[in-house]
């Protein structure tokens, strides 16, 4: 296990969620997480996955672009499932739960725009997702050869 | 002294065991017991618990993320608590085939209550239909459980349907959403009944709004989720306890009882059991109550029946409450900050009369339950997904929609003897009508919710499988005439003469309404009038 890899997914998927960094105990959750067996089988890596995951580590950019493509094209990757784990682990701990709990206090006219301003903004990550990782998608269906025993560590 | 047998600590068999220890009858209760560590942390509100623990993930998650929902899993929005997955702990003895069914056992002490929602429902006659007893007959007895546990409760539209029986409490503080749902139906509530058959008000839960005794009034802490950690929201371990202080009480945990021997003459003389480690224990008898509830009752009779006679009987009219749930968006309460430190489960209820049918609609507001298994089911990446949640968080709810069910021949309890140890087999088909039925309620449920200001996704919409409701009953019905795999009015077999039933299992109807608080009447009226 590449502990300095999950360390960068742990801070980078933190900052695209919730726009802080993870406290140390969040990471140690984080790696805690992988070290555990039974979870990481639910986790099995092929070549995309591993792909869409090294890229979403790049950055809370580059983070957003991965999941919005997984959203649609991927629900039940890897790199969705490790954006699941690191929510679960925000929401439990503070103070990271307290920015998942904030609310701007606005009449529900307000409300209702802003969040029709933050799907289309989704649209179009979505398009530029699909635009950028579609191609990939296919030369690594044609590349790929699957392994003779799952992926547990990376 | 003789002594009665009660195998069970859940709702029944503490309720039952309570009312005979009272009249100063002896009681051995045999039981496996799982129990629950320590509340952690008792004062603390939910979020000074998340600041407070030092490995809040272990609390709220559990050790090995078991409480934890990731993409691809299907089935139920929410895993249970670690806190509370004790009550859900195999035994490895217990095994069971099922077929269009989901069951859920407890070998926790205190039983399935131990995780329940707090729902206390009397049933009124038309609940009664094919009882051989009607209201008026138990309405005493959930006077004394309510007494003996605190239940809330008022006088408002649905007293109609939901009787009122004596020793109610003042209903909880309401939460925001929760009012503001019983404010819009106010303004709705003539055209809601005429076009829908349709009645809101205030639940009935067994949560203190005062201390009683040594448990301390609701604090509106938010950890109910997670168990309560004041006592002030009733489970059955509270009762088991109080039953410990008799000196004529005797609980025996770690038991798993394999079934009961008779003598020749069709009475029960002994019960055999093993702990853990394999050794086999033996109780002698005079009287044997069954309040294992439905499915393990079932299973230590047809095993000492298959064992006295070698006979495989099917208990025939199994029943379970089908459930849906359907989440929803109160637009009136979107963009609003929402309180954590409030009652976490349902606080106000729907009644829905229709064609001779009741449906029964419980609404929970959303609140501290966990986000991450919601926030990942909605179409979009998380982070939009987040901000959409943290907006709308407050204008969240779902409604618990309870079917009623009746005893029908085809669906029927047996024991597989063709494995070792031998299997529970359950088999279950609806009703042919069922997803007419269900398709009716959702777009009646839908409607209504809509005229109250809400929208319900379609897309959302639940239907949880047979067995996820844990309400089962009717594989031994109440009879006033003797029948084969009946018993009387007071429980009692008609096969076995020392043999009671104080569970779901008498049941001879199912109606939608959640039947805890029925089983707990019943089976202080079972104790109170047979013993």
């Amino acid at each position: 296990m590449n502990t300095t890899q999950l360390e960068r997914e742990c801070l980078t998927y933190t900052q695209y969620l919730i726009g802080q960094m993870p406290s140390p105990y969040v990471v140690n959750r984080y790696l805690d997480f992988h070290q555990k067996l039974d979870t990481m089988t639910s986790l099995r890596f092929d070549a995309f996955d591993e792909f869409l995951v090294g890229v979403s580590a790049r950055g809370a950019f580059w983070a957003s672009m991965t999941d919005s493509y997984a959203s649609v094209f991927r629900k039940d990757s890897v790199v969705r499932k490790k954006l699941v784990v690191t929510l679960a682990l925000l929401e439990c701990a503070a103070p990271s739960f307290e920015a998942l709990d904030e609310v701007e206090v606005r009449s529900p006219m307000v409300t209702s725009i802003s969040l029709a301003w933050r799907a289309a903004k989704y649209v179009f990550l979505l398009g530029s997702a699909a635009v950028v990782f579609t191609p990939v998608r296919v030369a690594m269906v044609f590349s790929w050869k699957p392994r003779a025993e799952p992926v547990l560590e990376r | 002294m003789d002594t009665i047998v009660v195998i069970g600590s859940g709702a029944s068999g503490v309720h039952f065991a309570l009312t005979a220890l009272r009249k100063g009858r002896r009681v051995l209760m045999l039981d496996v017991g799982h129990t629950a560590s320590e509340a952690v942390r008792p004062t603390d509100s939910l979020n000074e618990l998340k600041r407070n623990l030092p490995d809040p993930v272990d609390y709220f998650l559990g050790s090995r993320y078991e409480s934890l929902i990731l993409p691809g899993r299907t089935g139920e929005y929410y895993a249970f608590p670690p806190s509370k997955q004790h009550v859900f702990k195999h035994r490895p003895e217990f095994q069971h085939r099922a077929s269009g069914f989901a069951p859920i056992y407890s070998f926790g002490a205190g039983g399935l209550a131990e995780a329940w929602t707090g729902g206390c429902y009397p049933f009124n006659d038309s609940d009664f239909k094919d009882f051989p007893f009607g209201y008026q007959e138990l309405a005493p007895y959930y006077a004394k459980v309510a007494a003996n546990i605190g239940i809330t409760g008022t006088n408002d539209d649905l007293a109609s349907v939901f009787p009122l029986h004596g020793g109610l409490m003042e209903p909880l503080d309401l939460d925001e959403h929760s009012a503001a749902l019983l404010e819009t139906y106010k303004l709705h509530r003539e055209y809601l009944k005429e076009k829908f058959g349709c009645l809101m008000g205030r639940t009935r839960v067994a949560a203190l709004k005062r201390d009683m005794g040594k448990r301390k009034q609701c604090s509106y802490c938010g950890r109910c989720l997670w168990g309560c950690p004041s006592g002030a929201f009733y489970t059955p371990s509270l009762t088991l306890d109080e039953c410990r202080t008799y000196p004529t009480f005797q609980y025996v945990s770690g038991l798993y009882v394999d079934y009961f021997r008779m003598d020749g003459t069709s009475k029960v003389n002994c019960v055999v059991a093993h702990s853990a480690n394999g050794q086999t224990h033996e109780f002698p008898a005079s009287s044997l109550v069954l309040a294992a509830g439905p499915l393990c009752s079932a299973k230590i009779f047809l095993e000492s029946i298959h064992r006295e006679s070698g006979e495989t009987p099917q208990l025939r009219g199994v029943m379970d409450n089908r459930q849906i749930l359907m989440p929803f968006v109160n637009f009136r309460m979107l963009g609003r900050r929402w309180n954590p430190n409030s009652y976490q489960y349902h606080q106000v209820a729907i009644a829905v009369e229709r064609g001779g049918n009741y449906l029964h609609g419980l609404v929970t507001t959303l609140k501290t339950a966990l986000i991450h298994p919601l926030v990942q089911t909605l179409p979009f990446d998380l982070g939009t997904a987040i901000s959409l949640f943290r907006n709308v968080h407050s204008a969240l709810g779902m409604v618990n929609i309870n079917l009623p069910d009746h005893r029908r021949d085809e669906n029927y309890v047996t024991l597989d003897v063709n494995t070792t140890p031998h299997r529970l087999a359950i088999r279950y088909r609806p009703r042919p009508d069922e997803p007419k039925e269900l398709k009716q309620t959702i777009s009646t449920f839908r409607k209504i919710l809509w005229k109250l200001g809400c929208f319900a996704p379609i897309r959302t919409v639940h239907i949880r499988p047979m067995g996820a409701s844990v309400h089962y009953a009717g594989t031994f019905p109440m009879r006033d005439k003797p029948a084969p795999l009946t018993c009387t009015k007071y429980g009692r077999s008609h096969d076995v003469e020392n043999l009671y039933f104080a569970d779901g299992s008498t049941f001879p109807q199912l109606p939608a309404k959640n039947i805890t608080l029925t089983l707990m009447a019943n089976a202080t009226r079972i104790a109170e009038e047979a013993f």
